[in-house]
């Protein structure tokens, strides 16, 4: 049957031409349109479980970094107005360094007056002195004085007196001048208390105060503290332990951890302790409405050196050795 | 002699036409309505196959469905990571909202929060923009179908919306299968959509998992399940899930059902009438084949290729004009993301072919019987 053009037939050649064409067409449509439903791998590596760790019981958990001396909230014995702020975050600071000093003028101006009142206490010694001094001379002499009509009795009595209230006179002075030298003391100690400085070596995490402002004791104008630090070096990280998991754990064994976002990066962090408190697991996710009944165990771990890659408060992930099925 | 048969079908142009339309339009109706149902079921998984890289969905014990989840306290995900076999873990959420849009309008969305670190849980593609945008705060990706709903003639990147009292910025727009009831959908971090979504106690609706060996997805699933109390379900299972939880609520499997039982009945009746008629037409000409000594079975043959071409024919129109639906709705977002299963038309090549052959062996009865002597009567 060969194909002869005048002779082509609509029903016989082309209908079923278009039809096989058609079904051609219809299965590579079809196959081409299949949805694309395979797996792929993430394209960011997520958190996983050390090579080691893989095939082997463990227990995950996530966790914050924190100072090894945890945080520190410096305080202020005082309230007053911020007039030197001699630390910026990031600072090392030695301990006893001066972090920052409260405005101490009133003080400052009680002291100089307590100096003058030594001043005036000495003078009033001295004065009481040379009196005292004046009044035993003139009692002695009329006491040297061997005829009795010569001096009065009345004349005698009166020197007497003289003597006795010139030396009360000089311990009244005496006393004053103590008096004053407590109060310029106390004046010495509320100009150091106005100071405030650090109670141990560490790094400022944390400078919430800024020259002029008001710091208050009572509390009041927000929670924060007025600088944070702590000792950075070596760094510590808090891991979260669903109370659950917490049976385990193996306590002692070092945990394998990595920050957020760098989950490739994965450091050995040496066991330190384990709270003895399970407590009710602490937000992590900064949301203020999220009350969450479960409770952790927290397991303290100490980070190795790592040049920047761990900061004080980033979250991290962390995989434990459990203990296996042996017992 | 079979080319005897095919002139003679075609012969006659007003039945073999018939014939033709009969079998095209049951295989039409057929193939289109199957595809359409079992995309439309297939939406109650698009939640599930939107995620491309997880193998395997950790859940509450009572969650059913990417949209009906029960959240799990946050330490579900440590749990799941400590589960031996668990490559890696990452938190995902799926909650409903209600966003305000810029000119007022109130807006019931999903919002999808997405592991902050990893990403993980962002549909392959993107139309537009990169995942990347969702590092810049309040940033949210949109899905393409619900950019055309929520902003028609508008290109929705850059739109300000409000949720929960915060800001939202749609930088992104995502490829994604819309789901089942076509909702807006916004994607954005775990830890922003905390935020968006109004606070209840547990949060966390689902853990995604990847398998060390996505081979045996299975059997960690089972571990997952025994060592954390958890429900856990492989990507195949839970976008079962999904289907089933579409079967068993709505009256989609029914009504389709119905349909493509009417396109079976309506191809037997319009191609057994026409073919019996055609049959009876020639019964003579048959008779006068077997006169000259044609057997039985050489005229099944010929009814068998007149049954093939018309059966061809029928069918390359049939599927033919269901790509043509298929490929002329694809723009449309409501069609987005159909596609033919390869199995319908194979279902629709055998109805077909039950067609043809049960009204063809009706048929053939009487030819059979036809004595050779009746052409001289």
């Amino acid at each position: 049957m060969a194909l002869d053009w005048k002779n082509l037939s609509f029903p016989r050649q082309i209908l079923p031409t278009i039809a096989v064409v058609g079904l051609l067409g219809a299965a590579a449509f079809i196959l081409a349109g299949l949805p694309d439903r395979t797996l792929s791998d993430p394209a960011r590596e997520p958190p996983h479980a050390p090579a080691d760790l893989a095939a082997q019981p463990r227990v995950a958990g996530s966790g914050v970094v924190e100072p090894s001396s945890e945080t520190v909230q410096i305080g202020s014995p005082l309230s007053g107005l911020v007039t030197r702020l001699l630390v910026e975050p990031g600072d090392r600071v030695g301990e006893g360094q001066l972090l920052f000093a409260l405005d101490d003028r009133a003080v400052r101006a009680q002291l100089r007056e307590a100096q003058a009142a030594i001043l005036e206490a000495r003078a009033a010694i001295a004065e009481a002195q040379s009196a005292r001094a004046t009044a035993g001379r003139q009692l002695a002499l009329y006491r040297q004085v061997e005829d009795p009509a010569a001096v009065s009795r009345a004349e005698v009595i009166r020197a007497e007196g003289d003597a006795n209230a010139a030396s009360e006179r000089l311990r009244l002075a005496q006393a004053r001048l103590q008096a004053a030298e407590a109060r310029a003391g106390s004046a010495r100690t509320e100009i150091d208390r106005l100071s405030i400085r650090a109670p141990m070596a560490g790094e400022i995490l944390a400078v919430n105060i800024r020259k002029g402002e008001f710091v208050s004791t009572m509390g009041g104008g927000g929670s924060q503290p007025f600088i944070e630090m702590g000792q950075t070096s070596p760094l510590h990280v808090r891991i979260d332990i669903d109370e659950e998991q917490a049976p385990r754990l193996r306590l002692g064994a070092p945990a394998t951890v990595s920050p957020r976002g760098a989950a490739d990066r994965q450091v050995e962090a040496v066991f330190v302790r384990a709270e003895p408190q399970v407590v009710p697991k602490r937000s992590l996710t900064n949301s203020a409405a999220e009350r969450v009944d479960v409770r952790v165990l927290q397991v303290i771990y100490q980070l190795p050196e790592t040049n920047g890659l761990f900061r004080v408060g980033q979250q991290v992930d962390a995989y434990i050795p459990a203990k296996g099925d042996e017992e | 002699m079979l080319w005897i048969a095919i002139r003679m079908l075609t012969g006659d142009a007003q039945k073999f036409y018939g014939l033709v339309f009969g079998i095209a339009f049951s295989t039409l109706l057929i193939t289109q309505q199957l595809t359409i149902f079992v995309n439309l079921i297939e939406r109650g998984a698009s939640g599930v196959y939107n995620v491309s890289s997880a193998d395997i969905w950790v859940m509450d014990p009572v969650s059913r469905t990417t949209d009906i989840a029960y959240a799990m306290p946050a330490t579900a995900l440590d749990k799941v990571r400590s589960v031996e076999g668990v490559a890696w873990a990452v938190p995902h959420i799926r909650a409903q909202a209600s966003v305000r849009t810029g000119d007022g309008d109130l807006e019931g969305v999903a919002v999808i929060g997405v592991d902050d670190a990893t990403l993980i849980g962002l549909p392959k593609r993107m139309l537009e923009g990169s995942t990347e945008v969702l590092e810049q705060p309040d940033s949210v990706i949109i899905d393409d179908v619900g950019a055309t709903r929520m902003f028609p003639d508008q290109s929705p990147i850059g739109e300000r919306l409000e949720l929960n009292d915060q800001r939202a910025v749609i930088r992104g727009i995502a490829d994604a299968i819309p789901s089942f009831t076509s909702t807006v959908v916004l994607y954005t971090k775990y830890s922003q959509a905390l935020n968006y979504v109004p606070g209840t106690r547990n949060r966390l609706s689902f853990v995604l998992v990847g398998a060390e060996e996505p081979a045996q997805a299975k059997a960690l699933s089972e571990r997952i399940e025994h060592e954390t109390g958890l429900k856990a379900q492989t990507r195949d299972e839970f976008a079962k899930d999904g289907i089933d939880f579409i079967i068993e609520n709505t009256g989609i499997p029914f009504n389709f059902g119905i349909t493509v039982a009417l396109g079976f009945i309506v191809g037997v009746a319009i191609v057994g009438l026409t073919f019996s008629l055609f049959i009876r037409d020639n019964i003579k000409q048959f008779g006068a084949l077997k006169a000259i000594g044609v057997t039985n079975a050489k005229i099944r043959r010929m009814v068998a290729v007149q049954a093939g071409l018309v059966g061809l024919i029928g069918y390359g129109l049939g599927v033919l004009g269901t790509i043509l639906f298929i490929w002329g709705f694809a723009s449309n977002p409501t069609f987005k993301g159909f596609y033919i299963p390869w199995q319908i038309p194979l279902i629709s090549l055998a109805s077909v072919a039950l067609i043809l052959a049960l009204t063809g062996w009706l048929a053939l009865r009487n030819v059979l019987r036809t004595e050779p002597a009746s052409v001289f009567r």
